[in-house]
């Protein structure tokens, strides 16, 4: 298993009590393998990639990721395990400002010391994986919303992450554009193998996946097993949905 | 391309922001070096003029005898082995003109030297900026300082009179003007170098050797001292290279101290600048630093592409003051130079005080990048995710911090720095400074209370805008906090000098009247005998008292050692009638009923305070190689007389100083009016009488007058100093508003989207502004004012003496002079929020 993650307890403090984001996940992801969290708003689904991902620590229980436990790990040891494993994309916001496209795509060679030029290969690869060849210069500011969530999705595969994190990473563009993004991590799925953790509320979204996971009121409720398809047709994921009452 | 490229991205991206920075370090470093290098060049200078001075001389024998030592004496000492030359110098004060005509101008008057042309070349050179030296056979040739001259049209060829000589000697000729760094730097260039035969003869009078300068033979300056102490009959003082340079020094005292203090001053000032722009740039980036994070920057990491940013700003900024603080060093120089208020060489490049301001600019700007760059290592990869940005407000708390370790490098700065501080000890130094410290810290913890009151009158002036550009100061309470608190300090400094130099000149009017009984007094250029002069200066029309001020030299002794003193005879019955001397301890009539009887002394209060005397306690006074005359302190005096020394004169009365150490004569005379005599009638009978004598008038008013003037110029110069410092702060204003103007460009939209003009939007921000400068303007007043009492307030010495006195009508320029500096800031901000663009800005904004 790449992900594990065990009895996970995720407490905020609030007044003077305190709020349960998330009351018990265990779940395990296997090598190659496409899931997708679903749930409605305030369920806990971004906490949990939160979690899973390391960016921030549970209140119980432990995430493994590629075997290693980064739930006890101090900040910095988490932040290397996290450059090395994980890739993430968010729902806006993911570039950054300073940086050219092709920067923003080296961003992970750039944290881990290298130079830009040692890496040009892999990045001119990546950006024409995402089919932004023509714009490596371009400012982010220069993109639109679709182009720079391509952007954000060519940094996170990168460094070949064990595992990529994206939370409502079409949540912000129309359709065709959301498509083409989907489109593209299920192919570096499909084709590179890459373990993929996709939140999302959107069904169509969710029906690219293996696997999805329904969070209610911070559990696992149900699981859904789809199977891998090439054609992502949603309406097998929307009856079971149903008939789950969802 | 590598990631330390994003340190220096992060720099351009914002040039204005990164330029203002780099600005306030660059002046702050400016100010360092330029004071620095000033100081040095007071510093050399002081020591090249003694050098000059005494030339070749190893020892200065001095007269203690006012009439000086005798031809015979002379040629004793010329005799002792040991000695190669023996140059001796006649003194004498004399007044001249220009030659008699409808032009003929009147100078104050010089101190004359008379000396021997050929020895004279033997033994020191003179620094001539034009024409030549003495020659023999030219008896009427004169040597000027040649700034005196051309400040007075005079040049080489040009003829003199001095008034009172005999109208059968020919006129003096000017031929050799002297430079500022030698001779010339006597008496702050009131001097006059002329051959010692002319001095006799043009007043009929011997001019008294009153030094003799010893050339000695390498190694044996010893021997010829045990020389003259076994040999020499009348009394003498031997004074070294050390003791010149004191006395050609006492105006440069306190000067670098302050002048150095105003540098850090600034300094810190600008440290807080880069503070706060790292800040905002952290502020602003959070998202951004998060990302990072989220890919797996770690702290560390985040925190050196700060530090970088920091480094960057410390080294361009620290270039450029050097550069600049050399300019303004030659400023510095030039206004020194040209109001002679102290003594400087030309512009001074040493590398040392470039070197150091260099490190302080680096080291206070890396220190206040420090915080910054640790709290944005903190920002956690969460900080991407949060919907709404509160931008870390815990990250600006922790820039209070800043405030602190600043204050620490400053008063480890002055603590360290190794100048003369005058009156103001590191005690009284560190006080204002903890006081400065607490002033900023409580008014940035104040910041809302306070403008909710100070806000009241821009509420008024500037309606709802007003009202929100005061509610926008309380966004972001730590970073507001900091930049008044820049304008606080620089303008604290501006209180602060203004106070100190109300008190100061206070203390001189209060000086100047407690020692000089009725306010008048003539002083002759040479001393005059007592029993003949008195009866012939009690005729003057409208005199009801004159009293001779017989002043002479002695030394202090303590078991073995003993110390140069001066001393001088007053009537006890005149200064007790006209109400003169301040008693700080004794009683008055009883002081005075001792001087009366004998035996009795009075002592000021610095002296008093130094040398653990109070009343009851005795001094030993004696003329060298005489016994000693045993003195009882009848009381404790504010403020005294004026001696050849800084402590000025030990009080004795008439009677005493001429039968115990025979001093019969009087150089300065006090005048008392009768009580229905016009002022203007007694001045003018007054001035009548010094004229016939071709003596000087001194008045309180006058003398006082010239204390202020020469004060005045010395604090001018501190004034631009901490003037510089408001700018910078005023640029942290600009940075500030311009960075909150940006964050909020969401609101400023919505308000435009619902009517508001961009008129409105500008007078808000500029409200903003305003109301922060009258914060920093008030705090400023009380922070300086109490500030001021630290440093001079506590203090019994003879510059304050008279406590603190406020110049209110400074206090209120001073709130205006910070509201008005920031409401200049605001604009440009102000413009920058009335450029939002409406719809984008909403539409970008989720
Ligand atoms: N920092 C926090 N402090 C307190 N409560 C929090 C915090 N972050 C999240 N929560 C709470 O935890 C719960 C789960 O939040 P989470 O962001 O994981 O929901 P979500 O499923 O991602 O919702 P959405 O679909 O709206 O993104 C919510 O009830 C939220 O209010
Ligand atoms: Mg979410």
């Amino acid at each position: 298993m790449i992900l594990e993650a065990h009895d996970l307890v995720k407490r905020y403090p609030l007044g003077d009590g305190s709020v349960d984001a998330l009351r018990g996940v265990s779940l395990s992801v296997a090598k190659g393998e496409f899931i997708a969290i679903m749930g409605s708003s305030g369920s806990g689904k971004s906490t949990m990639l939160h979690l899973l991902g390391g960016l921030d620590r549970p209140s119980e229980g432990n995430v493994l990721i590629d075997g290693v436990n980064i739930s006890q790990l101090n900040d910095e040891e988490a932040t290397l395990t996290r450059r090395e494993k994980t890739g993430f994309v968010f729902q806006f916001f993911n570039l950054i400002s300073l940086l050219n496209v092709a920067e923003n795509v080296a961003l992970p060679f750039l944290i881990a010391g290298d130079s830009l030029s040692t890496h040009r290969e892999r990045v001119d690869a990546l950006l024409d994986l995402v089919g932004l060849s023509d714009k490596a210069k371009h400012r982010p500011d220069q993109l639109s919303a679709g182009e720079q969530q391509r952007v954000a999705l060519a940094r996170a595969l990168a460094n070949e992450p064990a595992i990529l994190l994206a939370d409502e990473p079409t949540g912000n563009l129309d359709f065709v554009t959301g498509t083409e993004i989907l489109d593209l991590i299920w192919d570096s799925c499909d084709r590179l193998g890459q373990t993929i953790v996709l939140v999302t509320h959107d069904a169509r979204a969710a029906a690219y996946a293996d696997r999805v996971l329904i969070v209610r009121d911070g559990t696992i409720r149900d699981e859904i097993e789809l199977g891998r398809r090439r054609d992502h047709e949603a309406r097998p994921l929307i009856t079971r949905l149903a008939a789950l009452g969802l | 391309m590598r990631l330390a490229t994003l340190a220096w991205r992060g720099l351009t991206a914002r040039p204005l922001r990164t330029a203002l920075t780099i600005i306030g370090v660059a002046l702050g470093v400016a100010l360092v070096s330029g004071t620095l290098l000033a100081n040095q060049a007071a510093s050399e200078a002081v020591e090249r003029a003694a050098q000059e001075v005494l030339g070749k001389a190893e020892l200065r024998v001095r007269a203690f005898d006012p009439a000086g030592f005798t031809a015979r004496t002379v040629e004793t000492m010329r005799r002792i082995p040991g000695v190669l030359e023996a140059a001796p110098v006649a003194e004498r004060r004399i007044n001249t003109s220009t030659v008699g005509g409808p032009d003929e101008k009147v100078f104050a008057p010089l101190l004359a030297l008379g000396v021997d042309p050929e020895t004279e070349q033997a033994v020191r050179t003179y620094d001539l900026e034009a024409g030549t030296f003495l020659s023999p056979g030219h008896p009427e040739d004169i040597l000027l300082n040649a700034a005196w001259a051309s400040a007075r049209g005079l040049a080489v060829g040009d003829e003199l009179v001095f008034t009172g000589s005999d109208p059968d000697v020919p006129h003096a000729k000017i031929v050799g003007l002297l430079g500022d760094l030698g001779v010339g730097a006597l008496q702050q260039g009131n001097v006059l170098v002329i051959d010692r035969t002319f001095l006799d003869d043009a007043f009929k009078a011997h001019a008294p050797v009153t030094f003799v300068d010893l050339v000695v033979d390498k190694g044996r300056g010893g021997d010829v001292e045990a020389a003259l102490n076994s040999g020499m009959a009348e009394p003498f003082i031997v004074e070294r290279l050390a003791d010149a340079q004191i006395q050609l020094s006492q105006a440069q005292q306190g000067f670098a101290g302050i002048a150095f203090l105003f540098g850090l001053v600034a300094l810190v000032v600008g440290s807080f600048l880069v503070a706060n722009t790292l800040a905002m740039t952290l502020s602003e980036q959070t998202r951004e630093i998060g990302l990072l994070r989220a890919a797996g920057l770690t702290g560390r990491q985040v925190m050196g592409i700060f530090l970088r940013q920091g480094a960057v700003v410390a080294v361009i900024g620290s270039v450029v003051g050097l550069t600049v603080g050399i300019g303004f060093a030659a400023l510095i120089i030039g206004f020194l130079r040209s109001t002679r208020a102290v003594l400087v060489t030309g512009l001074p490049i040493n590398p040392l005080a470039l070197l150091i301001a260099f490190v302080m600019g680096i080291a206070v700007t890396l220190a206040a990048s420090v915080f910054p760059a640790a709290a944005a290592a903190r920002v956690s990869p969460m900080d991407a995710l949060r919907p709404s940005l509160q931008p870390g407000r815990t990250l600006w708390g922790r820039l209070r911090w800043i405030v602190i370790l600043e204050l620490v490098v400053v008063l480890l700065g002055v603590a360290a720095y190794p100048v003369d501080r005058g009156d103001f000890g590191v005690p009284g130094i560190a006080l204002a400074l903890a006081i400065l410290l607490a002033g900023t810290a409580l008014t940035a913890l104040l910041l809302q209370p306070l403008s909710r009151v100070v806000g009241r009158p821009f509420e008024w002036f500037f309606g709802a805008e007003g009202l929100l550009g005061r509610a926008n100061l309380g966004r972001d309470r730590a970073r507001t906090g900091l930049t008044v608190s820049a304008l606080i300090i620089a303008l604290s400094a501006v209180v602060t000098l203004g106070v100190v130099a109300n008190s100061a000149r206070a203390t001189a009017e209060r000086w100047v009247g407690s020692v000089l009984p009725g306010g008048y007094a003539i002083r002759y250029t040479l001393p005059l005998n007592i029993d003949t002069q008195q009866p012939e200066l009690e005729n003057v029309t409208g005199v009801a008292a004159v009293t001779p001020i017989a002043d002479f030299p002695a030394v202090v002794r303590e078991g073995d050692k003993q110390r140069e003193a001066s001393v001088a005879g007053i009537d006890p019955a005149v200064f007790s009638a006209t109400g003169s001397l301040i008693l700080v301890h004794g009683e008055r009539d009883e002081a005075f009923r001792a001087l009366q009887d004998g035996g009795a002394i009075l002592v000021s209060e610095p002296v008093a305070s130094r040398d653990h005397l109070g009343v009851g306690s005795t001094v030993e006074l004696a003329q060298p190689g005489a016994d000693s005359q045993v003195f009882r302190v009848a009381g404790i005096i504010a403020y005294t007389l004026p001696g050849r020394s800084a402590d000025g004169a030990f009080l004795i009365s008439l009677t005493d100083a001429r039968e115990r150490f025979g001093a019969d004569t009087a150089e300065v005379w006090a005048f008392v009016k009768q009580a229905d005599v016009p002022d203007a009638a007694f001045r003018s009978a007054l001035e009548q009488r010094a004229r016939d004598d071709s003596a000087e008038l001194l008045t309180a008013a006058g003398l006082s007058s010239d204390l202020e003037r020469s004060l005045d110029r010395v604090i001018g110069l501190f004034d631009v100093l901490a003037l510089l410092a408001v700018v910078i702060a005023g640029l942290g204003i600009v940075n500030t508003l311009g960075v909150s103007v940006l964050e909020r460009a969401r609101e400023i939209a919505i308000l435009r989207s619902h009517g508001m003009t961009t008129g409105q939007v500008q007078a808000m921000v500029v409200a903003e502004a305003s109301i922060m400068g009258a914060i920093g303007g008030i705090a400023a007043i009380v922070t300086g004012v109490l500030m001021s009492w630290a440093v001079v307030g506590r203090t019994a010495s003879r510059d304050f003496g008279a406590g603190l006195a406020i110049p209110w009508p400074l206090l209120i320029s001073v709130v205006l002079l910070g509201t008005g500096v920031a409401a200049l800031a605001g604009l440009y901000p102000a413009r920058l929020a009335a450029r939002i663009p409406i719809v984008r800005t909403i539409a970008h904004h989720e």
